[in-house]
């Protein structure tokens, strides 16, 4: 089980990596949103995977019985809501983007060096 | 003489102060510094004329080599009094050259000069050589800034880049030889190294040391090839020229070779080298300078050759030469600085410094006309004044020395153009009848008078009583350069000589050029059988072609095409991990034996297929679709691998992605065509699948050494014990790892900061209406909103013993608010929170701060949970509820910022 999951994983990763690679900004957003459903999964494998009872405290009880990795869980909660927080804010950027320029493209948006810049040329020698 | 520069660092800093106060008188009061540090250094005379070396020392940065050793010896000694007088002599004219300048440029001068008084000073007398390089590369930058401190002006630019391009080059060189002399020696101490030079030349290093030694001197002393820059230098102002371009930098590098002389001489071919770029120098700048048309540029040619000489005397062995060399320093630091002030002057007077413009100025200048003469007359080599005993010296070290004579011949033939430049400069502008009218803006004054007159008349003074400076000055600096002690005795007549003799057939060959400069000078400008700015065009041509190569270089590497970018960093991410793998060599480590379970592998390949579907969808609002799909996909793995609250959370945020990006899916075009041709889709699939693969490897391996993880053990023991809680996620998140979470709570705050001035509502503060929805979601949706309300208040109540929290239920609290707007439009929405967004998400980081307050007042550090268990079926409370309800507060505040803002934007 423990293969299928990695294989789903990377799988997950590899479409998103896909994604990203593209230049169209909404593909490149949905392209981390899914990386980062993607890693999460890899951090869940990378915690102890043996048992699938959650990590509660049984009531009248002091220590947690067999259960799974608690420290995994807090890490991708987090994660989760970071990972959210990103995708958020991208849009938001796109959205603004979307306004000024008219154009998803991640080309040059800005294309902030300009080739033929005068202080290259220099005067010519007297 | 560490206490001496710093305070002379401490008067350049405040020269400003007192420059912007004072005004046109401020060259005088700011020159008391140059002469107060002159005085400082005769004191040291009694030191030197007995033959003695005074050092100190201080440890600086010992594991770098770096102390801060200085040594005063002979040689150093006479530049410090050349560097200090001059240096006094140059701010007091500058006070008088600079008076139609506004006083801020004034005091910048002023500081720029004694600050490279400094640096100088700190060159000749450092005895580490990583000291000496930090002082010799400040000389170069403050050069830099003096040529073009009329930065306005783009000739004056390209002047001062030039000259650091050139000197900033060579000190590159200097930085090699020094690092190659502490690699072979283990010291950077000056004197070790030459002391040690035969170990120096034994090493393989010797031969590149002495290279970049040469390079380093003939770079800051303008000799042959890369002479070009000291003629444009002379764009900065004409005190700048006198000190830097004449006096004292440019001879810094003729001290380097006269230090390193006895191992360049340990070379086979060091001598010769520097024989025959002085020679070809000096011939050069001859000619150059009979070609020059302004006063400024004869005088930077003459300087030229005049550093060809000084190279030349290095080279040549004997005693003879060393006395030579001395002699010619001192003389020509003399008159060649008193020439370039008159210049000044005259250019200062009449704003002209074409030398055929000008003419009968002896009457309008008269004490310039004196100095003038009198420095010229030195320059010319005419007895009795300094220039002509120097020039017996030179006379005399090439008669003596080993060498044959066609260094004499260019030496004579030099001397002679010296004399005819001499008169020319002279005659022209003061004494001969000027061709037009001259007008004069400027009179003469004080401090443009005297130091041109003092300095000529030291340049007569000294010959005629030479005993004093002979006993502190020369001697000594014969007895340092020679490495032993040779009498040296400075007198006017010593009889009828061979030296005599040429120096009759010199002054006779510079006679017949004065009288027919002008033919001369007609047809060199007409004929020029080298080309002037032949190496300039070279060096600018080359500078150029590197900045055309950085930029396409530049334009390659950085096209601005994120695509690229990415695929080339994971690529190449890739290929390291690989690399890595491989070199391990470690067998891969698998997951133990565990049964494939098909309900959960159903999901997963549901996840799968999401996730590819996403990948190939054309439509965006597809793609969005299947990424969610994948997402509840995991959520799911989530739940039935023991993980309820990451499960939940996962929900949440898909369905809240949903409603966020449909705000912006109703914006943008749906259909988004591929953007990449067909190689490129195929080459980022490799990409792709690749990465996968490696990250597939790496679970798996990862996965494999999963065994017992002390830090999960010890959170489920201590859970209950030590934070009161059964969920051991929540009590992770809220208590062992509460000052991670805190920092996490922050990033969602400043994320909704930066959203709220994204999304800054510029907008109408209410645009429209609802869309028109189904009238039973209409209708539902006030309920739908109070359910989800409550339940996300019980979620966070119940968190910290079952499954739940403030994270989940921010989110569930966001959901509830993405309901009514889908339904009843923003603005309801919006008045339902009844408060702003990012008020809230500050109330929240409020509140989560001050919950691990409490516990410092007994002295616990921040963020340990106090708890209070009533008891009597009471629910425990403790300030874990506070933290929670912070968090809550603002994850709920944060999405609502994008949810109004997205929302609000797409309905514009």
């Amino acid at each position: 089980m423990t293969i299928l999951y990695a294989l789903t994983a990377a799988a997950i990763m590899g479409a998103a990596l896909y994604m990203i690679l593209s230049r169209n900004m909404i593909r490149i957003l949905l392209g981390l949103a899914l990386l980062s459903t993607g890693v999460n999964l890899m951090i869940f494998l990378a915690g102890d995977f043996s048992s699938r009872q959650p990590p509660l405290i049984r009531e009248g009880q002091q220590v947690l019985d067999e259960a799974a990795d608690p420290l995994a869980q807090a890490l991708i909660l987090t994660a989760i809501v970071i990972g959210f927080a990103l995708t958020v804010v991208l849009a938001t950027i796109v959205m603004r983007g979307w306004r000024a320029t008219g154009s998803l493209d991640v080309r040059r948006p800005d294309a902030p060096e300009q080739p033929d810049d005068p202080e290259l040329r220099g005067p010519d020698a007297d | 003489m560490l206490m001496l520069l710093v305070l002379a660092l401490i008067a350049a800093c405040l020269v400003p102060l007192v420059a912007r106060v004072v005004g046109k008188g401020a060259g005088l009061i700011v020159a008391v510094v140059p002469f107060a540090l002159l005085g400082a250094f005769v004191a040291f005379a009694s030191i030197v004329e007995r033959g003695w070396v005074r050092s100190e020392g201080w440890r600086w940065a010992p594991s770098l080599g770096l102390d801060l050793t200085f040594r005063l010896d002979g040689f150093s000694f006479l530049f410090c009094l050349l560097i200090t007088g001059i240096g006094g002599l140059v701010t007091i004219y500058s006070g008088g050259y600079l008076t139609d300048k506004p006083r801020h440029e004034r005091s910048r001068f002023l500081t720029l000069i004694l600050l490279f008084m400094v640096a100088m000073l700190g060159t000749v007398l450092a005895e580490n050589m990583l000291l000496m390089i930090l002082f010799w590369e400040a000389t170069s930058v403050l050069s830099f800034l003096l040529i073009g401190f009329d930065s306005r002006s783009p000739r004056s630019r390209r002047a001062a880049i030039m000259a650091l391009q050139v000197t900033a080059g060579g000190g590159l060189a200097l930085i090699a030889a020094t690092a190659m002399i502490g690699q072979v020696l283990g010291t950077y101490s000056m004197a070790e190294a030459v002391r040690r030079g035969p170990e120096l030349l034994a090493s393989n290093w010797g031969a590149p040391i002495v290279a970049c030694i040469m390079i380093a001197a003939f770079t800051k002393s303008a000799q042959f090839p890369f002479h070009f820059w000291l003629p444009n230098a002379m764009q900065a102002p004409t005190p700048a020229s006198a000190y830097l371009h004449s006096a004292t930098m440019v001879k810094l590098g003729i001290y380097l070779l006269a230090r390193f002389e006895p191992v360049i001489a340990g070379t086979a071919w060091g001598r010769n080298t520097l024989i025959i770029v002085a020679c070809i120098t000096m011939l050069v700048a001859a000619l150059q300078a009979l070609r020059a048309e302004s006063f400024k540029s004869a005088l930077a040619y003459s300087t030229i050759a005049s550093l060809g000489i000084l190279v030349l005397l290095v080279g040549l062995d004997g005693p003879a030469a060393s006395v030579a060399m001395i002699g010619f320093l001192l003389a020509h630091a003399l008159y060649k600085a008193a020439l370039f002030f008159c210049a000044g002057s005259v250019l200062h007077a009449t704003g002209t410094g074409t030398l055929r413009a000008l003419g009968g100025l002896r009457r309008t200048l008269p004490f310039t006309a004196l100095a003038c003469t009198l420095a010229s007359l030195s320059m010319a080599g005419i007895p009795p004044f300094l220039g002509f005993i120097s020039k017996e010296f030179l006379f005399e070290a090439q008669l003596e020395s080993s060498w044959e004579l066609a260094p004499l011949a260019v030496a004579v033939l030099v001397n002679a153009v010296m004399v005819g430049v001499a008169g020319v400069i002279t005659l022209r502008p003061f004494f001969l009848a000027p061709q037009s009218e001259v007008r004069i803006e400027h009179g003469e004054s004080f401090s443009l008078v005297a130091p041109p007159l003092l300095l000529a008349l030291a340049g007569l003074v000294i010959s005629l009583e030479p005993d004093w400076i002979t006993r502190v000055a020369i001697r000594p600096a014969v007895a340092a350069v020679f490495g032993r002690p040779v009498a040296v005795d400075v007198a006017v007549w010593h009889g009828p000589t061979p030296m005599l003799a040429l120096s009759a057939v010199v002054v006779a060959i510079g006679a017949a050029i004065v009288i027919w400069w002008r033919p001369l000078h007609v047809v060199l400008r007409r004929h020029a059988p080298i080309e002037q700015f032949g190496l300039e065009r070279l060096w600018e041509r080359s500078v150029r072609a590197t900045l055309r190569l950085s930029a396409g270089l530049t334009a390659r590497v950085e096209h601005g095409d994120l695509s690229g970018y990415l695929a080339t960093a994971i690529a190449g991410f890739v290929t390291l991990v690989v690399w890595a793998l491989w070199q391990a060599g470690a067998p891969l480590r698998l997951p133990g034996d565990d049964p494939v379970r098909l309900a959960e592998a159903a999901v997963a390949l549901v996840g799968v297929a999401g996730a590819l579907a996403a990948a190939r969808a054309r439509n965006l609002l597809a793609a969005m679709i299947a990424v969610g799909l994948t997402g509840f996909a995991v959520a799911i793995t989530f739940m039935l691998n023991g993980a309820p609250d990451l499960s939940i959370t996962q929900f949440t945020v898909e369905a809240l992605i949903v409603v966020l990006l449909t705000a912006l899916l109703l914006v943008v075009p749906l259909d988004a065509p591929t953007t990449r041709e067909r190689s490129r889709r195929v080459g980022h699939m490799a990409i792709a699948a690749s990465f996968a693969a490696v990250m597939f490897v790496v679970m798996l391996d990862m996965a494999g050494a999963t065994n017992a993880t002390p830090a999960a053990d010890w959170f489920g023991r201590m859970s209950y014990v030590a934070g009161k809680g059964h969920n051991v996620v929540n009590v992770i998140l809220v208590d062992f790892r509460g000052f991670d979470t805190l920092g996490e709570t922050s990033v969602i705050a400043v994320a909704a900061l930066l959203g709220a001035s994204l999304l800054h509502a510029r907008t109408r503060p209410d645009p429209v209406a609802a869309r028109s929805v189904h009238f039973s979601f209409h209708a539902a949706s006030r309920p739908l909103f109070w359910l989800l309300l409550a339940a996300s208040v019980v979620i966070l109540w119940r968190g910290h013993d079952q499954p739940g929290g403030g994270f989940v239920g921010g989110l569930v609290a966001a959901l509830a608010f993405a309901v009514l707007s889908l339904a009843r439009g923003v603005g309801e929405a919006a008045r339902a929170l009844r408060s702003s967004p990012v008020m809230l998400v500050a109330i929240g980081l409020g509140l989560a701060v001050a919950s691990g307050l409490p516990s410092m007042i007994g002295g616990a550090p921040f963020l340990t949970h106090l708890w209070w268990e009533p008891g009597g079926g009471l629910p425990k409370l403790g300030t874990t509820i506070l933290f929670d309800l912070g968090v809550y507060a603002v994850v709920l505040g944060a999405v609502l910022t994008f949810l109004f803002g997205l929302q609000r934007e797409a309905a514009r």
